[in-house]
């Protein structure tokens, strides 16, 4: 079990926007240079190509792009690190890939899957306590 | 070896001094004065920062349309700047990332920085590709 306690430092907080952005990038970067190693994991060469999981990593990116706090973004990128790690040293398996980046993505963007509301009161009760 | 004689008329422009150059296929150079200096254009390692190849900086454009999916009717100059073009800076960076996969290069972080145009793009990835098979060579006679 002493494996999975090796990575739990938390890396100092982001002083600003612009740092966070920049980790975001860096991020997106590794993200970007470990594909060719996980089509080569999960033997996806036939069902979809580098450009195609590029833009669905860019996609998950873009939902998030509205957030402005450092530390909220900070939060996100550590969820990305682990997600990214989780996919590389093979702790998923070839069906979450397939399911999570390369099936149809196209109702997945911010807001997605919510009825038109008919209760603008419920709308903003359920966003915060004030209003 | 079009290159070569791109790179040979380059330098004449840019030395007065020379009296003739005449450029031949095993870059050997003759010239009137300083020779010395200009012996190392003999060796093929000679990198001179000319303008990035028209294949080059079409399939740069290619790449960067496809990323913003520009219609056919955008203008597409190698001027152009990304963010004119629609690209925030996440689509930059993709667009690099692409690049990087296509021409099998690895941009730097700051280098990463300059690219605001296709041409900067076009320019950057000459200068990689060629300083590849530099190291290669190196390490190989290491």
């Amino acid at each position: 079990m002493s494996f999975m306690m090796r990575a739990v430092k938390v890396p100092p907080p982001s002083a600003s926007l612009e740092e966070a952005r920049h980790r975001v990038f860096d991020l997106f970067r590794s993200a970007c240079r470990s594909l060719p190693t996980v089509m080569e994991i999960y033997t996806l060469n036939d069902v979809v190509t580098v450009s195609q999981l590029r833009s669905a990593i860019s996609s998950e990116f873009r939902n998030n792009a509205h957030i402005t706090d450092p530390k909220v973004i900070d939060m996100l990128l550590i969820k990305g690190q682990e997600e990214l790690s989780n996919v590389v040293e093979h702790a998923k398996q070839r069906h979450h890939i397939i399911g999570q980046y390369v099936v149809d993505r196209t109702g997945m963007h911010h807001g997605a899957g919510k009825d038109p509301s008919t209760s603008q009161f419920l709308d903003n009760f359920y966003t915060s306590n004030y209003f | 070896m079009a290159s070569v004689s791109a790179t040979s008329v380059s330098f004449g422009c840019s030395f007065n001094q020379t009296k003739s150059i005449t450029a031949s296929k095993g870059c050997s150079i003759s010239l009137g004065t300083t020779n010395r200096r200009l012996s190392s254009l003999r060796f093929p390692r000679l990198r001179v920062y000319a303008s990035a190849k028209p294949e080059t900086v079409s399939k740069v454009m290619e790449i960067v349309k496809k990323q913003l999916a520009l219609n056919d009717s955008v203008d597409l100059k190698p001027e152009s700047k990304f963010s004119e073009l629609g690209a925030d800076s996440l689509d930059t960076v993709e667009i690099v990332m692409n690049l990087e996969e296509v021409f099998n290069i690895t941009v730097e972080e700051d280098n990463s920085q300059n690219i605001t145009t296709v041409q900067e793009a076009a320019d950057l990835i000459e200068k990689l590709v060629a300083d590849k098979p530099t190291e290669a060579t190196s390490e190989a006679s290491a």
